[in-house]
């Protein structure tokens, strides 16, 4: 009865992170000040940046924790003015129990320029009774004025080792068996992202009763969009209209982000060049093509027109 | 106060220009009057020449007059409520006609005025009262169906001499001294539009000066603005930049642009090659805007707009000699067709993001192992229990949510087990904290008792606090058995009368 394991096995205090070691021993040393500067968590998803603030906020604010501390959606639907006035509501107050209160934004890479200009004066209103911690992906898309008022702290991709160790951790505990094999293709896919590694192995729990390498292969192909090898075919046919509608219809229905297109495009191109059934100088065009197209898109402004650019150089 | 309101003509007789249509509409205006029902005006030109205008004043003709214009949502619901039940019924007090006033038809909008169109078709068939309908775009979609119930008046531009005679009348009213040429370059410069022109007119005028031609050339004025298609119309068509840049030059959301373009390359373009170099210039105006937005500095823009357009113009071999339909980009269709799903995702990510800490893009990329883990019952009704799934107030709804991540319901079998289980296991967990709360309070106990006997102040007793720090680490880490735990400490309380001191405070 526990739901999903990602949530069950994540880490309450800092001390039992996974990675980040240099990052949890400088947090370690604010415990116990009367203040704490606004920090600023960058890194790519599932490193442990929002497991860290938890910790780190549980730590400082100690027993009244859950009073003291706001985490907020920075990037909710429900716009900038409900964030401030809940930031505003709840630094008002004076903290209770605690040295003072935290709150906690998520994404802010993904709120307006005028939202973090917005937010900018919320941060500078409020220093004495309260502290930021900022999580976002890419910390270029964060204004300088808000980076300015942080220390940042950029978390790297999680070790394969470390991953390792945990999967094996949380299999013993839920009573799994796991084949070495397994967990290594599982941490093949994650690619340092702790989050899908366990999302990846919950999944695979449920196709049998051990992990294995076929097991995990099974979740992975499963899990991914069936759209995908479809879209890029097309694009390879020159039916570029096809493939766009394809395009389209999966990020709209499916909501897939512009950057996780881009890796299962960059996946499927990738097999096909191992299976023999594209030519290399093809596919380093189309290598080219794709990193161009991951950059761009956190360059530009909208991911499915690059991804759009992106399908004509398939032709 | 704005010229243009100041010198708006009062009467058909200060009208610029026009002659010919006014007769018709003064026709019209008689015809009413002598109780001889006529079908409805729809006057159709471009911005400026004075459909409004001729509107209000053939208002006054009338004792009442309702107005909607395209600032007003204008579903099927508004125009019905507002002027709908007029509209059919006339007054009971005197026969007096009420005048029907609809601005800007042409715009009703797509999605957000839903009907809205409809309603005017079946208002204009019921209606016992006069009225003017009044758009921009002869050939609007929108107007397809309207045209045909209607006397339809194509109001042309004014012609600069008659505009500069107006201005001339209107700078010597204000007493600002105006040269000639400089009239007829702001009238030849307004293109027809007369209310531009005295825009343009009161912008530059100035009370103590001679306002010049040369003062009137160093400032752009009415530019002539194309809408969307002809602008798209323009960059597929044409591989010259200036015809190109002309007609770019439009009032739009500059993105809204770019997905009209980027819509309609695949269209028009038919090599390969065509379209990747299209693209690229798509994707380059794309990155534009994003620095656009980045920094705030909106001089990128012009980057974009010539990337979109120039860019994209000459990216074809030879303008293709067919006809092609500019079509709406077909992303926003899809986008309002699934506003259903696409809501139902963002309830999921918002009790993902409350009970999981993701936001919502993490939310997402979770769901296709969401949903192999929701093929197992017993897993999918765990999950679904601690998101939240089952604290919705309808069953509907609950089960909307499971299906995005399974087709089938949970059997029924399953939920009964395992909500025996949860309980089964709610009391487990109780009697056991109960039982360990105990066991630490009896070994508190006895040492609190021997301080106590030395010291006369209870509550500085050190031995009780970690009895205290128990109850409250087990109050956070547990939210939902919060309650029984306290009971448990009420009890506590009861049981060791010789400690309730140390708990009173």
């Amino acid at each position: 009865m526990s739901g999903p394991w990602v949530e069950k096995y994540r880490p309450q205090k800092l001390e039992d992170i996974v990675g980040q070691r240099q990052i949890v021993a400088r947090l370690e040393k604010y415990v116990g000040e009367g203040s704490m500067p606004n920090l600023m968590f960058t890194g790519p998803a599932g490193v442990g940046k929002t497991t860290t603030a938890l910790a780190l906020a549980k730590t400082i604010l100690g027993e009244y924790w859950r009073n003291n501390f706001k985490e907020l959606n920075a990037s909710d639907a429900r716009g900038i003015d409900t964030v401030r006035n809940e930031i505003k509501s709840f630094c008002r107050l004076k903290p209770v129990g605690a040295p003072f209160r935290i709150i906690f934004l998520d994404e802010v890479d993904n709120m307006t320029k005028d939202a973090q200009h917005a937010l900018r004066r919320e941060m500078e209103m409020y220093t004495k009774t309260a502290s930021f911690i900022l999580s976002c992906n890419y910390s270029s898309k964060i204004i300088d004025p808000i980076q300015s008022r942080c220390a940042i702290f950029r978390f790297a991709p999680i070790k394969g080792e470390e991953i390792k160790n945990r999967l094996k951790f949380i299999c013993e505990n839920e009573g799994f068996e796991a084949d070495d094999k397994g967990l290594e293709s599982i941490v093949y896919f994650a690619e340092g992202d702790m989050r899908k590694a366990v999302n990846v192995l919950q999944a695979a729990s449920v196709e049998g009763e051990a992990i294995t390498e076929d097991s995990v292969y099974e979740v992975v192909s499963k899990a991914k969009p069936q759209d995908i090898g479809k879209m890029i075919n097309s694009a390879l046919m020159g039916d570029f209209m096809g493939a766009r509608n394809i395009l389209r219809e999966t990020m709209v229905l499916q909501g897939t982000s512009g950057e996780d297109m881009v890796t299962q495009i960059y996946q499927d191109v990738s097999k096909r060049v191992l299976d023999g059934k594209m030519e290399a100088s093809i596919y380093m065009d189309l290598i080219e093509a794709i990193a161009e197209c991951d950059y761009r898109i956190r360059e530009g402004s909208n991911p499915r027109i690059q991804l759009e650019a992106l399908l004509t150089q398939f032709l | 106060m704005l010229w243009t309101d100041k010198y708006r003509p009062q009467n058909l007789s200060q009208v610029v220009g026009n002659k010919k249509e006014i007769k018709i509409i003064t026709d019209w205006v008689n015809a009413w009057k002598n109780n001889d029902p006529q079908i409805p005006l729809l006057l159709v030109g471009p911005p400026g020449i004075g459909k409004t205008t001729l509107a209000l004043i053939i208002a006054k003709e009338f004792s009442e007059y309702v107005e909607l214009n395209a600032s007003d949502k204008r579903s099927q619901d508004v125009i019905k409520s507002t002027i709908g039940e007029s509209s059919s019924s006339r007054s009971l007090f005197g026969d007096e006609y009420k005048l029907i006033i609809m601005d800007e038809v042409d715009g009703i909008h797509g999605t957000n005025d839903r009907g809205g169109v409809r309603a005017i078709g079946e208002i204009i068939k019921t209606s016992k009262h006069p009225m003017i309908l009044i758009a921009n775009d002869f050939y609007s979609k929108r107007l397809q169906s309207i045209k045909p119930k209607c006397t339809v008046i194509k109001m042309k531009k004014s012609r600069w001499n008659s505009i500069s005679a107006l201005l001339r009348k209107i700078a010597k009213a204000e007493g600002v001294e105006v040269e000639p040429a400089a009239l007829k370059e702001i009238a030849t410069k307004s293109q027809g539009d007369v209310r531009s022109a005295i825009n343009t007119l009161q912008a530059l005028s100035d009370k103590d000066g001679v306002l010049t031609a040369s003062d009137v050339e160093n400032i752009v004025t009415k530019d002539s603005r194309s809408d969307i298609f002809n602008a798209i119309t323009g960059v597929l068509k044409s591989k010259t930049p200036a015809h190109v840049k002309e007609a770019m030059w439009i009032e739009e959301d500059p993105t809204l642009v770019m997905e009209y373009i980027a819509e309609n390359i695949p269209r028009e373009y038919k090599k390969a090659d065509e379209i990747k170099k299209a693209y690229d210039y798509i994707s380059k105006a794309d990155i534009n805007f994003g620095r656009t937005n980045r920094s705030r500095h909106y001089g990128y823009w012009k980057y974009a707009s010539d990337f979109m357009g120039i860019g994209v113009s000459i990216s074809k071999h030879e303008t293709y000699k067919k006809f092609t339909k500019i079509q709406t980009p077909t992303i926003f269709g899809l986008m309002g067709r699934n506003r259903g799903k696409r809501n139902l995702r963002d309830k999921i990510t918002e009790k993902m993001f409350e009970k999981m800490h993701v936001s919502s893009g993490e939310a997402v990329s979770m769901f296709p192992y969401l949903e192999i883990m929701f093929q197992d019952d017993e897993l999918a009704w765990e999950i679904s229990e601690f998101l939240g799934f089952f604290d919705e107030q309808d069953e509907k709804d609950t089960e909307k949510l499971i299906k995005v991540f399974r087709k089938k319901k949970i059997p029924k079998k399953v939920i009964t087990k395992m909500e025996k289980r949860k309980a089964q296991m709610h009391v487990e967990e109780r009697d056991r904290r109960a039982e360990e709360l105990k066991n630490q309070m009896m070994n508190i106990i006895p040492e609190a008792e021997e301080t106590s006997s030395d010291n006369d102040l209870p509550f500085e007793i050190p031995g009780v606090e970690p009895a205290e720090e128990v109850i409250e680490e087990e109050l956070l880490e547990e939210e939902p058995v919060e309650e029984e735990i306290k009971e448990e400490e009420k009890v506590e309380k009861k049981e060791k009368t010789t400690q309730t001191t140390l708990f009173s405070f």
